[in-house]
């Protein structure tokens, strides 16, 4: 029960930071593809940091891999957004979304994993 | 005892991953302990545990087994030395590096992996030595990650292993159809968490 939660707090964390590092970095007008590379880059970056700290209380693979579909997907799609100047005017809204997609992400991850669980060949020999 | 030459770079790599291995990982033999445990309950016979590390599995292996267990790190042995000391049975911790084993052809009935593939420089020569030690009909059980097929996830996996390459392990290795490539039979593939971290059986 902890580590679960543990797991959310963390994918929130590393969505927040990448949310408030893209809109740093990023600025309108820039150009949508440069800005989401560059939004990939940071989410590598900020999910490589959060996720090596976190992993001895939560687990490598469990902080790592949804870490890096938010670090680094979640980068793309801010950096997209804050290039475009579209919607989270304040650093507390960019804040708040970057915890609400972590926790998706989060989520989505735990539900699949749930799927994937289990025997996938068994030959029985 | 045959002269082999020694993989430094592996060895040093290890060394140093050896200060902070038990921290790294505490949280990760918690939350797969269990399912590290349930594959190590089918060892039998001779066994031969490859990639003891600070030997964090000794717990997780059942009590009375006669093991080897083998690492190319002297320091992550030096570790491992109490831990052995007091599992209930009997460890002994040799330095070998799994592509060069001393011992002869079909030597033990099990050879036990866990989290040992992803970092091997040459994956399918050690499970090719592998099967050379085991004996026919022996098996080999493997607690490995793997790269995902997941397309999203995989493409994340392959952007970071130049990263976690300096430091420890590959984080996209193919280590089931490295296990075919080295001649053995699968028996049993299970999922343990995502595609990615694996119970792998195969029989020799």
């Amino acid at each position: 029960m902890l580590f679960a939660i543990g797991d959310y707090v963390a994918g929130a964390l590393i969505g927040v930071a990448t949310s408030l590092a893209a809109r740093l970095i990023v600025w309108p007008g820039m150009d949508m593809v440069i800005a989401m590379l560059i939004g990939m880059g940071v989410g590598l970056i900020v999910h490589v940091v959060i996720g090596f700290s976190l992993a001895p209380i939560l687990g490598m693979f469990e902080t790592m891999v949804p870490g890096s579909l938010t670090g680094m997907y979640g980068g793309m799609l801010f950096a997209m957004r804050d290039s475009m100047a579209a919607g989270s005017r304040t650093l507390l809204a960019a804040g708040a979304v970057g915890a609400v997609f972590g926790i998706v992400v989060t989520a989505a991850v735990k539900l699949y994993n749930r799927a994937l669980r289990g025997p996938v060949l068994e030959t029985g020999k | 005892m045959t002269e082999h030459a020694t993989d430094f770079e592996t060895q040093k790599k290890w060394d140093n991953a050896s200060r902070t291995f038990d921290i790294v990982s505490f949280a990760e033999d918690k939350r797969l302990g269990p399912d590290k445990r349930r594959m190590l309950s089918k060892v039998q016979g001779k066994i031969l545990h490859v990639a003891a590390g600070t030997g964090n599995d000794f717990k997780f292996l059942p009590p009375g087994k006669d093991v080897i267990s083998i690492d190319i790190s002297p320091k992550m042995l030096e570790r491992a030395r109490p831990k052995a000391a007091a599992y209930d049975g009997h460890i002994e911790l040799l330095q070998a590096d799994v592509r060069q084993l001393d011992d002869p052809d079909d030597t033990f009935d099990t050879v036990a992996t866990v989290f040992t593939f992803c970092s091997v420089p040459t994956p399918i020569a050690g499970l090719a030595e592998l099967h050379r030690v085991l004996k026919p009909g022996g098996q080999i059980l493997m607690f490995e990650h793997v790269r995902s097929t997941i397309g999203p996830l995989a493409v994340m996996l392959d952007l970071m292993t130049p990263l976690t390459r300096k430091i420890g392990p590959e984080l996209n290795r193919d280590t089931v159809g490295n296990v075919q490539k080295a001649c053995f039979r699968l028996r049993r593939v299970e999922n343990v968490y995502l595609d990615v971290v694996k119970i792998i059986e195969a029989i020799r």
